[in-house]
C-alpha cells in the first residue's frame, strides 16, 4: 500500500465575485521514500495541494489517507499533532521566525515535545550538521544568506524526524549554484527513507526525483 | 527549548513593538494611578480644609424656649441656664465611633456684662465669650488680629465695634465685674457678631462668670469628606443626650457641592486618560497583524495547534502587561509625591496611598494588553495559513 493516497481531490476557493476550482478532481497515490517532482504554470494548483496534503487547508470534497489515517476526518487538533509527527514544510520564501536565532528555529517543532532540553539540543545538534550549519546555530535569520537561511528551513522541517517532505519551490529565491546544493539536501534526506513531494519550476530538476507529475488549471496531465 | 522561551525572545528582540507596547501601557498605568492618588489626596485635603473653615456642628443644651438665633451662633442660653453643657462634655465628643473625624471642638461660654474702660468711656453692655483660643483660631481661619492673640487669663481679644464704641486701643485696660484686663489683640471687622464680643479664655470667663466647668455651646467642625454628618451628629447626641446636636446644613451642602464638582472633574479627566492611552495600546498592536499572521501560519505549519499558539501570546502578554503595571504604579506613586504637596500647597500634606492602587495597575494593564493583543491573534487564527503563505 501507498504511503499517501490522494482520491478525487477539489478546492475551490470562492471569492465575492468569483470562484477558482485550484484543484480539480485529482487522484494520486505516493508510495513510501518516492521522491515526487510538481511541476505546472503559475496558478496551476500546486501551492493548494501541496497545503491539503500538509493537512493546513481542507478540501472543498474528495479525501486524503496518509499511513492510513484520513487526515480531514480528525478534529483539528489531531490534525495539528499529523502535521508534527508526518510533515515537514519547506517553503520558496523560508518562513523562518526573525526574532528567532537559526537553532530557535529549528527548536520549534521541539517545543511541543514531551522531550527533555538536552535530548532537544541534541536532535538540533545532529541536524545543524547534515544541513553543515554547526557553526551558525548562535546566529540570527537576517545574518545568514538565502541558502544558508533554506538550509535553516530544511534543518527544521526535518528535525523530529517526520516521514514526509513538502516543499514548495524551496529553490525559487536561490541562484543555481545555491539550488543545486539543497537538491543535493533532498537528496540525502530522500536516501534517508523520507517521502518527498517538491513543487519545482525546473525541469532540471526532475532527474532527482523518482516520478514527475504536472498539473494544469487544477487537473493532471498525463 | 519550551513555548515561553518564544514569548521571552519575542519581547527581547522586538525592541520597538515592545517598546511601545510597553510604554503604551506604563503611560495609562501611571496617569490613571497618579490622577486617583492626586485627585483622593487633594480631595481629601481641601475637603478637610473646607471642613475647618468654621463649624459645621453646633451643640447647645436642650431647652424649651425658641432659640435665639444669629448667624450661626445659638444663644439662646446666655439668660435661661438651667440646663447647661459641661467641660467634659467636650472629651465626650471625641469618644464616638467616628472620633476620627472629629477635627476641632471649641467650646464657648457667653455671657453679657457690663465693661468699664480704662480710658473713662463710660460703662457699656458687651456679650463677653470664653473660648480656648488654640481651638478658636484654627477653627475661624478668617481672624485677621492686629496686637497678638491672648497668651495669659488677663488678657482679651476685642471686636472692632468693641474697639469703635468703648474707643479702646491695645494694651490698654479695661473692668469686668471688678476685674482687670488688658486689650492685646483687636479682631478686624469680619461683619459678623464676632465684631461686638469680647473674647477672653475659657476658665478665665468661667472662673469670672462664676459658673465652673460651665459651657454655653460647643462649635465643633467635623472631617465629612467619608463619612456623613448624619452619623456624627447621631453618635454625638447619643453621648451628649442633654444636648441638641445640629449639622448647620447650609454650610455643608455648599462644601459637598464644591467637593463633588472637583470629583467629577478628576473622574473626568481618568476617563479621557484611559481611552487615549488604549488608543495609544491598540493602534500599535493592530499595526503588527500581518506581522503575526505570517508568524502563526509558520506555527501551524510546524505542527502547533492553535492551544500553543496562544499560548506564546498570552504568556507574552502577561509578562509586558506585568512589567508595565509594576513600572507604571512606581512611576505613579512617585510623580503623585511631587505633584501633591504642588496642588495641595503644603508641603508636610501626609500622602495617603492606595494600595488597591496596585491590584488595579495590575488588572487594569493586563485588560488593556489582552483586549490588544487577543484581538489580532484571534483575526490571526482565524485566518487560513495558506493565506499567509501565499502573501509572501
Ligand atoms: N487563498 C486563496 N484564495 C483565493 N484564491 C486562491 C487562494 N489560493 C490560491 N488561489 C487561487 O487558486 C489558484 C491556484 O493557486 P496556487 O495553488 O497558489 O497555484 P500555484 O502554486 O500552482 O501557482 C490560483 O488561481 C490562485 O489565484
Ligand atoms: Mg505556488
Amino acid at each position: 500500500m501507498s504511503l499517501i493516497e490522494i482520491n478525487n481531490l477539489t478546492k475551490k476557493y470562492k471569492s465575492a465575485n468569483e470562484s477558482v476550482l485550484a484543484v480539480n478532481d485529482i487522484s494520486l497515490s505516493i508510495g513510501q521514500n518516492e521522491f515526487v517532482t510538481l511541476l505546472g504554470q503559475s496558478g496551476s494548483g500546486k501551492s493548494t495541494l501541496l497545503t491539503m496534503l500538509g493537512g493546513l487547508a481542507e478540501p472543498t470534497s474528495g479525501n486524503i489517507v496518509v499511513d492510513g489515517i484520513n487526515i480531514y476526518e480528525l478534529p483539528s487538533k489531531s490534525i495539528a499533532d499529523y502535521r508534527r509527527e508526518y510533515i515537514g514544510f519547506v517553503f520558496q520564501s523560508f518562513q523562518l521566525i526573525p526574532y528567532l536565532t537559526v537553532e530557535e528555529n529549528i527548536f520549534l517543532p521541539l517545543s511541543i515535545s514531551d522531550l527533555t532540553n538536552p535530548e532537544q539540543k541534541q536532535l538540533v545538534n545532529q541536524i545543524l550538521e547534515k544541513v553543515h550549519l554547526e557553526k551558525k546555530g548562535k546566529r540570527l535569520i537576517n545574518e545568514l544568506s538565502g541558502g544558508e537561511q533554506q538550509r535553516v528551513a530544511i534543518a527544521r522541517a526535518l528535525v523530529n524526524d517526520p516521514l514526509i517532505i513538502l516543499a514548495d519551490e524551496p529553490t525559487g529565491n536561490l541562484d543555481s549554484k545555491t539550488s543545486e546544493e539543497i537538491m543535493k539536501i533532498f537528496c540525502e534526506f530522500n536516501d534517508a527513507e523520507k517521502t518527498i513531494v517538491m513543487v519545482t519550476h525546473n525541469t532540471g530538476f526532475k532527474k532527482y526525483s523518482h516520478r514527475s507529475i504536472e498539473l494544469s488549471d487544477g487537473r493532471l496531465i498525463n | 527549548m519550551k513555548l515561553y522561551n518564544i514569548s521571552l525572545q519575542s519581547l527581547r528582540r522586538r525592541k520597538a513593538k515592545t517598546f511601545f507596547l510597553i510604554i503604551g501601557l506604563i503611560l495609562s498605568v501611571a496617569s490613571v494611578v497618579t490622577l486617583l492618588t492626586v485627585s483622593k489626596n487633594v480631595n481629601q485635603s481641601i475637603a478637610a480644609n473646607l471642613d475647618e473653615f468654621g463649624a459645621n456642628i453646633i451643640i447647645t443644651p436642650k431647652t424649651d424656649d425658641i432659640s435665639i438665633n444669629y448667624a450661626g451662633m445659638s444663644i439662646n442660653n446666655v439668660s435661661y441656664n438651667n440646663n447647661e453643657l459641661h467641660t467634659n462634655d467636650v472629651e465626650k465628643i471625641r469618644t464616638i465611633k467616628n472620633k476620627d473625624n472629629i477635627s476641632i471642638v471649641a467650646p464657648k461660654l457667653l455671657s453679657v456684662e457690663i465693661i468699664n474702660p480704662a480710658n473713662g468711656t463710660g460703662d457699656k453692655n458687651v456679650l463677653i465669650t470664653g473660648v480656648r483660643f488654640n481651638d478658636e483660631i484654627r477653627l475661624k481661619k478668617w481672624w485677621n488680629v492686629t496686637g497678638k492673640i491672648p497668651s495669659k487669663g488677663n488678657e482679651v481679644l476685642i471686636g472692632s465695634e468693641v474697639k469703635k464704641k468703648l474707643g479702646l486701643k491695645l494694651n490698654e485696660w479695661l473692668k469686668i465685674r471688678d476685674n482687670d484686663f488688658i486689650v492685646s489683640g483687636i479682631l478686624d471687622a469680619t461683619g459678623s457678631q464676632e465684631d461686638v464680643m469680647i473674647f477672653m479664655d475659657l476658665n478665665e470667663s468661667q472662673k469670672l462668670l462664676d459658673k465652673k466647668d460651665k459651657v454655653s455651646l460647643i462649635e465643633v467642625a467635623a472631617l465629612c469628606y467619608d463619612c456623613p454628618i448624619e452619623e456624627i451628629v447621631q453618635q454625638t447626641s447619643s453621648v451628649l443626650p442633654g444636648a441638641n446636636v445640629t449639622p448647620i446644613k447650609q454650610t455643608i451642602e455648599s462644601k459637598m457641592t464644591a467637593m463633588h464638582r472637583f470629583e467629577h472633574f478628576s473622574f473626568g479627566i481618568s476617563a479621557v486618560i484611559l481611552i487615549i492611552s488604549m488608543l495609544i495600546v491598540f493602534t500599535n498592536v493592530n499595526a503588527s497583524v500581518t506581522e503575526r499572521t505570517k508568524e502563526i501560519g509558520i506555527f501551524l505549519a510546524v505542527g502547533f495547534r492553535k492551544s500553543h499558539v496562544m499560548q506564546i501570546i498570552l504568556f507574552e502578554v502577561i509578562t509586558a502587561s506585568l512589567l508595565a503595571a509594576l513600572i507604571g504604579y512606581v512611576i505613579g506613586f512617585l510623580a503623585s509625591r511631587f505633584i501633591i504637596p504642588v496642588l495641595t500647597m503644603d508641603e508636610s500634606t501626609r500622602i495617603v496611598y492606595d494600595y488597591s492602587l496596585m491590584i488595579f495597575s495590575v488588572g487594569f494593564s493586563l485588560a488593556v494588553g489582552f483586549i490588544a493583543s487577543i484581538y489580532p491573534a484571534v483575526k490571526a487564527t482565524r485566518l487560513d495559513p495558506t493565506t499567509a503563505f501565499r502573501s509572501l
